[in-house]
């Protein structure tokens, strides 16, 4: 048997296992324990363990617990709807303009934690049972929330961006840097979308009723104070982490004490919080953890077998493609990949062949990164497999079906699939800013 | 089910609550040790030898230890492309039969796992770094937490036997 032909053979296996329902950790650990025992014979036994210990050598892994833990502190503490409300109030006027605030809100849901779990959580609970009530469309509302939500892991803190920078062995903080001009221009495209699609249809988006915002300059500052302390907890990690003060796990850490003091100071810390937040917490970062175990284990068996070499002889060579093809056949090949698998397992298996590669074919790794982390929006929101899909069919109220779900996303895919287009296509977008400074 | 099952069942998912519910707390042990490491680096210049690993080490218990209790809570996310659409009897049935697989890979891991820890305590084997921390505690604590999470996915197996059988545990 070829290499290939095993390669391809542990691939097609691990996808069958995945459709039937068992857990995906279990799925990919298991056709990488069993390629290890057989084609390593002795000593194959510890190859599953000894991925333990190489995940343990990453050290920025640590900044997992740490960022979901500060968005399950957002979140549950309840700063969100403040934050909500200010949004709701500045924005409420303009047609459409609810579904605006919430992109707004899940901008800066996104620049606090580096996941879109809390961004669906928050949006799901707080901004979609008021945008149902204000007559606007199950759909548009719906779509909104999990398109907006995807931001979260590419705004930084980003965890996926921290994953791909310990595969890559890029700095973590240009990736972070280069994540945040796609990240506001994606933002800015759903917010353009909401608005022509509000504009032209205007029953999908009613303004609020002037009597629900017409407050006093006064009061909507108070308002906008909500807004002053998530800024200050973005802003307590962050710049310690700009300055260099403290170290990017470091950083982490202030974020989590900071979102736990700033749901103190609001007066809504309780025992029950405290113990949701840390359950969710410890219950998010095992899934994460133990899939990334389970994909190391299959992905060093896999590059074992040479598949990363051969992958590109059949790109270059085979195929004879020039590197633009070889770049756009890998997002491609993302983005059917990411409809089926799971990205965080895709990224850890998939990335050590193509990161290579992309460095052999003279693109920007860290350029690369940002590209990867659109796809992942991207399957984060596709059927059948998308974490977001997930979170929304378990939150979302009864009156929004399946079927609603899944029409919903196609603007939101289609918006992005125009900002990876428009990344793609001017790198600078990314690439700007990391080149105005550098982080360690 | 014989009774000896459901007792096992029982204290399984009882032991496995209790050391995930400790798991839980090492997030503020986590928080700690970096700040205690930020805190002597920047502030005292004198930045501590062992943080780096201590926090390692501990990343590998939390996930670990709380693996089983996870499990139980339902946390780990399947493909559900099928698997949502089907009736909880056809889910019981076809979980019984992958179980193999989440069984078999969590048996090469515990096989790894107490292999590597006996070499660990027969040799004394220590990190080679500066601070140089004998390997054999956290080795031990890993292979627990994946012996515990081994435990769990076998007493989901005699839940979705029973399930099977008609009679839930």
């Amino acid at each position: 048997m070829s290499p290939e032909f095993i390669a391809l053979t542990m691939f097609a296996t691990m996808m069958v296992l995945l459709l039937t329902g068992q857990r995906v950790f279990g799925a990919i650990g298991f056709i990488g324990a069993v390629g290890a025992l057989l084609l390593w014979g002795q000593g194959g036994e510890e190859i599953p363990f000894n991925q333990a210990f190489t995940l343990m050598n990453w050290y920025p892994m640590l900044t997992i617990p740490m960022f979901v833990f500060m968005g399950f502190m957002f979140s549950e503490s309840g700063i969100a709807d403040d934050l909500y409300r200010a949004f709701h109030v500045w924005f409420g006027g303009v047609r459409g303009g609810l579904a605006i605030g919430t992109i707004g809100l899940m901008v800066v849901i996104s620049a606090m934690n580096g996941l879109s779990v809390a961004g669906m959580a928050i949006g799901a609970t707080v901004a979609m049972p008021e945008l149902l009530r204000r007559g606007y469309d199950k759909i548009m509302v719906t779509g909104v929330i999990q398109g907006g939500s995807t931001l979260g892991i590419l705004i930084p803190p980003s965890i996926v961006l921290v994953l791909y920078a310990m595969i890559a062995r890029q700095p973590v903080g240009q990736l972070w840097l280069a994540g945040v001009f796609p990240g506001l221009l994606l933002a800015s495209l759903m917010i353009l979308y909401i608005y022509v699609r509000c504009r032209l249809q205007p029953e999908l988006g009613p303004p609020l009723p002037a009597a629900e915002r017409d407050f006093t300059l006064a009061h909507k500052l108070r308002m906008l104070g909500a807004g002053i302390l998530p800024l200050f907890i973005f802003g307590a990690m962050t710049g310690l982490f700009l300055t260099g003060v403290t170290n990017l796990t470091e950083s982490s850490a202030v974020g989590a004490v900071a979102a736990t003091l700033a749901a103190i100071l609001r007066g809504r810390m309780t025992w029950t919080l405290m113990e949701n937040t840390m359950r969710q917490t410890l219950a998010i970062s095992s899934m994460f953890l133990w899939i990334i175990l389970a994909a190391l284990c299959f992905g060093a068996v896999f590059d074992g077998l040479g598949a990363g070499r051969a992958l590109a002889a059949t790109f270059t060579e085979t195929w004879a493609l020039s590197p633009w093809q070889v770049l756009v056949m890998m997002q491609l090949s993302y983005l059917v990949m990411g409809m089926f698998l799971d990205d965080t397992a895709m990224l850890v298996i998939v990335a050590p062949l193509y990161v290579p590669l992309v460095i052999a074919l003279g693109f920007d790794p860290i350029w690369y990164g940002v590209l990867y982390t659109i796809t992942c929006q991207i399957a984060y929101i596709t059927p059948p497999f998308g974490y977001n899909l997930f979170l929304m069919r378990a939150m979302a109220p009864p009156e929004v079906t399946l079927p609603d779900i899944y029409r919903s996303i196609l603007p939101f895919v289609g918006i992005l699939v125009l900002g990876l287009a428009l990344v793609t296509a001017f790198p600078q977008i990314a690439l700007w800013l990391p080149g105005q400074m550098t982080l360690r | 089910m014989p009774e000896v099952i459901v007792r096992y069942v029982r204290t399984v998912e009882a032991v496995n609550r209790i050391v995930g519910k400790i798991a839980m707390y090492l997030i503020f042990v986590m928080v700690g040790v970096l700040l205690y490491s930020a805190v002597m680096r920047t502030g005292f210049n004198r930045p501590p030898l062992w943080t780096v690993e201590m926090g390692q080490f501990l990343l590998a218990a939390y996930y670990l230890l709380g693996g089983a209790w996870t499990l139980q809570l339902g946390s780990h996310v399947r493909m559900d492309l099928l698997y949502e659409r089907w009736a909880p009897r056809r889910r019981a049935f076809v979980d019984t039969i992958t179980a193999f697989c989440l069984i078999g890979y969590l048996l090469v891991l515990l096989w790894g796992g107490v292999s590597s820890t006996s070499y660990a305590l027969e040799y004394g084997q220590r990190a080679a770094t500066a601070w140089r921390p004998p390997l054999a505690p956290i080795k031990v604590v890993m292979t627990l937490g994946i012996f515990l999470m081994l435990l769990q996915a076998i007493a989901f197996l005699f839940r979705d036997i029973a399930h099977l059988r008609g009679r839930e545990i």
